[in-house]
């Protein structure tokens, strides 16, 4: 008999059976990709003080320290079902049911899709889906390609992308519509993209950092931003243009774009149609959360952090005994500060097996998390402060 | 933008145009949407299209997100085969 079950070897679902086989806990992780890291192993960027973060290496280390703890990491494996049991929790997978008293959901979030015409061409993927080809499976995704979408998450792809030797013609917004929300707003996205001025030295956020100060001077950058852009490691990222459409026959062939008003509305008489072998959409993240919804988890809707998300204590617990949540189904927000809560929920998970005499390692690794998230480079979001907050709330509430 | 030519569920080929005006049709639910169009019933189990079924009924309606997750989940979360749910290799 096991003590825990962790759905996902990404850094949450790693960190946490580091943390309860570290208490003598006999721990069984699965994950439906063929290895473990999940979304580490597409990560590759430079953080400000000039070190790289590489994605693939760190989850090779929490791989080897899981493994040599005697952690049974099983890969390539889908959960479909989970359900509860008197004892403890069900768990319905391709390679058969499993018991478990305690079980840990780390599924992590998935990428949000923005319909753009002409999308279901192929040769247009999800920028998470380019990012996997490219740093997992070396696979060239295409010559010259358009990222539509322009996020925190995209501009590092494409700097990714770049470093993998292939040319981003430019990033340019969806066409706005009932369904892109805000992502086809170019003072939106103008202000989204500001807050993470820090992490590229770029002429546009040089420039656009001096109408950082008021609502009113953001307008006016919006308004007076060049057509041609402003290039981020030299690609151009374009906040007045927009994909109209995506052309080509039996494949992408080409993007039509035009330039848009401060509102999003195309300028007539300015469309152009530049070619492309292969388009990114970017939508940007949300939790991941259809076991905790099966499972009969109670939910918080929090936009700052990404969408619904399972409501937990700060010890990473739901309402319902035994299960346990860490990482991006939280939440999205970045891997350290997923690694730190994967911590958090493994210590919890030994705690709960009474493995954990002492609980000072329980409450460091809970003020760890909160340290890790505000030195965190990359800030999804400005509110996740008050979002986290919102769901803390929400799980002392009777 | 021309809506009829945007699909949005691809497994069951609903555009945007037919997701809207069924939503302004009947002002209903999300889950109702989805009953009435098929969006979010295809193969894939709505993975793609989901959040963007809840964003048509929020336009059109001014409905906003409640805490409670708008379309269910329903096992399997996975498409299986039959081999796994019981079937048996000749």
């Amino acid at each position: 008999m096991i003590d825990a079950l962790i759905i996902g070897a990404g850094p949450a679902g790693l960190s946490a059976a580091i943390a309860c086989a570290k208490q003598d806990l006999s721990v069984v992780v699965i994950d439906e990709f063929y290895r473990a890291g999940g979304r580490l192993l597409g990560q590759l960027h430079q953080e400000p003080d000039g070190t790289w973060w590489n994605g693939i290496e760190e989850a090779l280390r929490l791989d080897r320290e899981a493994r040599a703890l005697g952690v049974d990491i099983r890969c390539g494996v889908s959960v479909y079902d989970v359900s509860r049991t008197p004892g403890g929790w069900n768990v319905s997978t391709t390679a058969g049911k499993m018991e478990t008293p305690l079980l840990l959901i780390a599924t992590g979030a998935s990428e949000t899709a923005v319909p753009v015409p002409g999308w279901t061409l192929p040769g247009v993927m999800s920028i998470g889906a380019a990012q996997v080809m490219t740093n997992v499976q070396r696979v060239r995704v295409g010559e010259r390609g358009v990222v539509i979408g322009v996020n925190i998450l995209s501009v590092a792809i494409a700097r990714e992308l770049q470093l993998a030797g292939i040319q981003i013609d430019r990033m340019i917004l969806p066409p706005a519509s009932s369904i892109t929300g805000n992502a086809g707003l170019p003072e939106e996205v103008m202000r989204a993209l500001l807050r993470v001025a820090h992490l590229a030295p770029s002429p546009l956020l040089r420039w656009g950092s001096r109408f950082m100060h008021s609502h009113w001077m953001q307008s006016l950058a919006v308004r007076l931003y060049p057509s041609r852009g402003f290039p981020m490691w030299d690609i151009p990222i374009q906040l007045r243009t927009a994909a109209l459409e995506i052309v080509g026959k039996a494949q992408v062939e080409g993007v039509r774009i035009a330039q848009i008003t401060p509102d999003g509305q195309p300028i007539f008489g300015t469309e152009q149609l530049i070619p492309a072998d292969f388009v990114c959409i970017a939508g940007g993240l949300s939790p991941l959360a259809e076991l905790a919804a099966i499972a009969g988890c109670p939910f918080a809707y929090v936009p700052s952090l990404g969408g619904h998300v399972p409501i937990h204590n700060d010890q990473m617990q739901t309402a319902l005994p035994g299960l346990f949540v860490a990482g991006n189904i939280t939440g999205v927000e970045s891997a350290k500060v997923a690694m730190a809560q994967g911590k958090v929920a493994g210590l919890s998970m030994a705690h709960a097996r009474g493995a954990l005499t002492d609980l000072s390692p329980l409450t460091d690794a809970i003020r760890d998390v909160k340290a890790v998230r505000q030195r965190a480079t990359i800030q999804f979001h400005p509110d996740i402060d008050d979002g986290r907050a919102l769901v803390e709330k929400l799980a002392l509430a009777p | 933008m021309d809506a009829h030519q945007l699909i949005v569920c691809r497994c069951e080929e609903v555009s945007l145009a037919e997701l809207m005006e069924t939503a302004e049709a009947y002002p209903c639910s999300a889950r109702e949407l989805k009953l009435r169009t098929r969006a979010g019933m295809g193969c894939c189990g709505g993975r793609t299209c989901r959040v963007l079924v809840d964003q048509v009924i929020e336009k059109v309606t001014g409905q906003t997100p409640s805490h409670s997750v708008p379309l269910g989940y329903q096992p399997p979360v996975r498409p299986l085969s039959f081999q796994l749910m019981g079937g048996r290799n000749k």
